[in-house]
């Protein structure tokens, strides 16, 4: 499935009830009713780091998606809101390292997130005339220099990290909260940035991404595109971080370091970096099969351990990059037009359709 | 082209296959029990346990009252990072105790990953209920060990090895009181001293406490007044640092210069630049560890030209096995204690737990046996199965002492941990108020043998070292970090009191 699926009719009552939309109703209210028979780690664990991933890499997803930037550095943002949320939040008396300047917590929230979208919009500008591999290349260096930021500057963080880090007390001891609050925050970001991809602004930036040449000659600031979609997806990726710091309770230089930035890449990746929707079923495959791989019978007997996970998920990589480049969400989309038109060629051999949150032809560049 | 939609269909089938098969056993795991479960077996220390019912495998986990009737214990190792090499050794470490004194049975004659059978401590039936895999970070042990709480069920946790994360573990102890913790091996010192969480408990040094001693010998024989320090930029390293600075400067010594290269550094030469010149300074103390040890004293040899042992020393990270690269000319190198000695120091107490390693397993995998299946008592002779192996002592001395006892959270267990004093293989383990273990700790030289080999030889014992250094520490003084501990003169309670080791044999 691709941002591009068609939609059939034009208006928006129409455009509401698609498939799509019914699908993804349908998985809020599963994931808002699983803590009524789930098992309290498989919600509190398994489904709460599934929505921080799955809100983190959905911002790779749109910015690759609507953008055509594939970005390293949005790991580094949810980083960097965790980092100051530690900063600020940490009471004065308490011995963690870092500021401990002791705010409120919610005042701490605004502030990591002001943060975190001023560095994104900084780092956006410096990175928005660059595209492809260079714009992949210069997004990895931010994460790397971020490591380095943190572990180096001790007053914020040193390589070991900021602990003891608590949640609100709207969250603090009700992990289901955090869980339920993730779950609504996953919708809204999942909406927002298909609304946003909806206005003259995301038309506008799937034109760039298909013809940035053209769009430019039309009268288009490519590079201000660029640097407020890379703005907005830090910002979204920086509350992914907010909750991540909260749910982990600390952040160190090694939470935002290669691996973990790869990490995300490859939650994007396993869901497709075409689907919004694909971010958060990778995140809950990425994460299930973390945690549950080494659980299966047997799987052990063929050297399937905990210390092979990184091996297990190479390969399904690997897997889903040579029979899926558009990931699991590629595949379901596969099967649902192989069962809707048995016989016909799948939707996926044809050329990509134009954008569903696009209105009628806005895709063929037409300026404002 | 007919077959290429069959083709995906029936790939996507499988993918999804797959996907129902993991949710399956997602599903499965609350209440379930891991394959290295206890299974009904004699007791050597206590009368056996009733048979339990089996368990709903999609049952929740049960109330922790009800679920100390029994022991799950879950192991935190490190199967990735710089010390992943170790994983077998320190889950070895933690098993090897209720295999010898609890009647338990290992799983596998050659592998310790397979947990044991049949132990059981005063009644109490002892189950692993999983093995954590860390790789140094705190995010990564925080999520192992959430997962052996949360959804394996432990109730008590032997582990972490590695410093941030044991802060880490520490932290998350705070706010599980039902759940008791014991280090593995991890050595900073704001775990116990900062930290203070009351259900968790230190049975080896930190790392300033293995390196006390040093500084005395370095100042008072080798001769050093002036020193510069090299050490990974982390809590470890900087513990490690801290040991020997507080006891180098409260002798008469002085460091003149600090340098603290990032954890995971590979090219040295730039931090290696910044120390002094060899004819600057007296000598050098490096704490940089794993695959950096090497890599760090390559560095400072291409950048200042000469290396001998008698100017530099290190700690626990200084091993004979540095010659291979360095040349003999290391020997003469003093380098600073762990959780155990090196084999010259042979008595029957140490021999009697090297042959209890080689009755529990036929052979292990151990970097101390070259990644090679090798007798257990190579893995058993080094610090990192010895950490994991005292915590696991403690434990069934302590639960013993209480008859089983582990309601109220295991208040009279904790009770009794904390007073457990353990006459060891290698000396005599107590704890401070912290929770925080007292030890006895060594100094050591890396010297030529006969046959003109580079190997470690224990040069003094140093008896009762705690965690304060005579006051340098406390949980009001800055933690150690790049700048801290100053360098001040000061009185420290072991001094002058170590035991002289010749040739292997303690002289008092």
């Amino acid at each position: 499935m691709s941002p591009t699926g068609a939609v059939s009719g034009s208006g928006p009552a129409r455009r509401l009830l698609s498939a799509r939309n019914a699908v993804v109703a349908a998985a809020t209210a599963l994931a808002l009713m699983l803590p009524l028979f789930g098992s309290n780690f498989f919600v509190e664990f398994v489904m709460t780091r599934t929505m921080i991933l799955g809100i983190a890499a959905a911002t790779i997803v749109f910015l690759a998606a609507y953008g055509g930037m594939v970005s390293l550095a949005q790991y580094l943002f949810a980083g960097v809101a965790g980092f100051m949320i530690g900063n600020a939040a940490v009471a004065q008396d308490a011995w963690s390292k870092g500021l401990k300047l002791g705010w409120n917590p919610w005042v701490a929230v605004v502030f990591a997130l002001a943060v975190t979208t001023a560095v994104a919009l900084v780092l956006g500008a410096l990175a928005s005339r660059t595209t492809g591999i260079y714009f992949l290349m210069i997004t990895l260096t931010y994460a790397v220099i971020g490591y380095y930021v943190f572990g180096s500057i001790t007053p914020l963080s040193g390589f070991g990290g900021i602990t003891g880090i608590d949640p609100p007390g709207l969250f603090q001891d009700h992990p289901v909260r955090m869980y339920l609050a993730l779950v609504v925050l996953s919708v809204l970001v999942y909406a927002a940035f298909r609304a946003v991809a909806a206005t003259p602004f995301g038309i506008a930036l799937q034109g760039i991404r298909d013809d940035p040449v053209r769009m430019a000659s039309l009268g288009f600031n490519v590079s201000l595109h660029r640097t407020l979609a890379f703005t907005l997806a830090g910002f979204f990726a920086g509350l992914a971080g907010v909750f991540n710091v909260w749910w982990n309770g600390q952040i160190d230089p090694t939470s935002i370091s290669i691996g973990p930035t790869l990490d995300l890449l490859i939650v994007a990746v396993i869901g497709g970096t075409l689907s919004l929707e694909g971010a958060w079923l990778g995140a809950f495959v990425f994460v299930v099969a973390n945690n549950y791989l080494r659980n299966l019978p047997l799987v052990d007997r063929v050297g399937i351990t905990e210390a092979r996970f990184s091996t297990v998920v190479g390969v399904l990589v690997l897997l889903i990059m040579v029979l899926s480049p558009d990931g699991l969400a590629g595949i379901i989309e596969r099967v649902r037009s192989g069962l809707s038109r048995p016989g016909r060629p799948s939707e996926t051999s044809r050329p990509p359709s134009p954008p569903s949150d696009a209105p009628a032809g806005a895709a063929a560049g037409a300026g404002p | 082209m007919r077959n290429k939609p069959t083709i995906r269909r029936l790939l996507s089938l499988v993918g999804i296959l797959a996907a129902f098969a993991l949710l399956a056993a997602s599903c499965g795991d609350d209440g379930e029990e891991a394959a290295t479960t206890t299974t009904a077996a004699p007791a050597t220390t206590a009368a056996p346990a009733e048979p339990e019912p089996e368990p709903d495998p999609m049952e929740e986990p049960e109330p922790m009252e009800e679920m100390d009737a029994v022991v799950h214990l879950g192991i935190l190792g490190e199967c990735e990072g710089a010390f992943g090499a170790f994983h077998e050794d320190v889950v070895a470490g933690a098993s090897l105790p209720f295999i010898t004194f609890a009647g338990g049975a290992s799983n596998s004659p050659t592998s310790a990953l397979e947990g044991f059978s049949g132990a059981v401590v005063a009644g109490v039936p002892i189950e692993v209920v999983g093995i954590g895999c860390g790789d140094d970070t705190p995010d990564r042990i925080i999520q192992e060990v959430r997962k052996i709480v949360e959804q394996d069920g432990a109730n008590v946790v032997i582990g972490p090895l590695s410093g941030d994360e044991s802060i880490a573990v520490a932290n998350y102890a705070k706010d599980h009181p039902d759940v008791t913790f014991l280090n593995g091996i991890a050595g900073a010192q704001e775990t116990t001293m900062v930290v203070q969480a009351p259900n968790f408990f230190r049975f080896n040094g930190d790392g300033a406490q293995w390196n006390a001693g040093l500084g005395d010998i370095l100042h008072n024989v080798a001769g050093w007044d002036t020193a510069a320090v090299i050490a990974d930029d982390y809590s470890f390293g900087w513990t490690s640092t801290a040991g020997f600075i507080a006891e180098f400067c409260a002798v008469g010594g002085d460091v003149v210069s600090r340098v603290f290269p990032p954890l995971g550094t590979t090219d040295y030469s730039s931090y290696v630049q910044q120390l002094p010149d060899p004819d600057e300074v007296d000598g050098y103390f490096w704490a940089v560890g794993g695959s950096g040890t090497n890599a760090s004293l390559e560095a400072f040899l291409s950048a200042k030209g000469d290396l001998t042992g008698d100017q530099h020393a290190g700690n626990l990270f200084f091993s004979p096995a540095l010659a291979a690269a360095l040349g003999t000319d290391i020997a003469g190198a003093y380098v600073g204690g762990f959780a155990s000695l090196p084999g010259d120091v042979s008595t029957p107490a140490i021999e009697e737990y090297l042959a209890s390693a080689d009755a529990a397993w036929d052979s292990l995998v151990s970097p101390m046996s070259g990644m090679e299946a090798g007798s257990p008592r190579a893995a058993a002779a080094f610090g990192f199965f010895y950490g994991y192996y005292s915590s696991a002592l403690a434990f069934i001395m302590a639960l013993e002492e209480v008859g089983g006892d582990l309601s109220d959270n295991h208040a009279a267990l904790r009770a009794a941990l904390a007073g457990v004093e353990i006459d060891g293989p290698y000396g005599k383990i107590t704890l401070d108020e912290n929770r925080q273990a007292i030890v006895d700790t060594s100094v050591q030289q890396l010297v030529l043998n006969d046959a003109g080999e580079v190997v470690s030889q224990t040069v003094a014992l140093i008896p009762a070292v705690d965690q304060s250094f005579g006051g340098t520490f406390s949980p009001t003084t800055p933690p150690p970090d790049r700048e801290n501990p100053t360098c001040e003169a000061r009185d420290l309670p072991w001094v002058g009191n170590a035991v002289p080791v010749v040739d292997g044999v303690p002289q008092g």
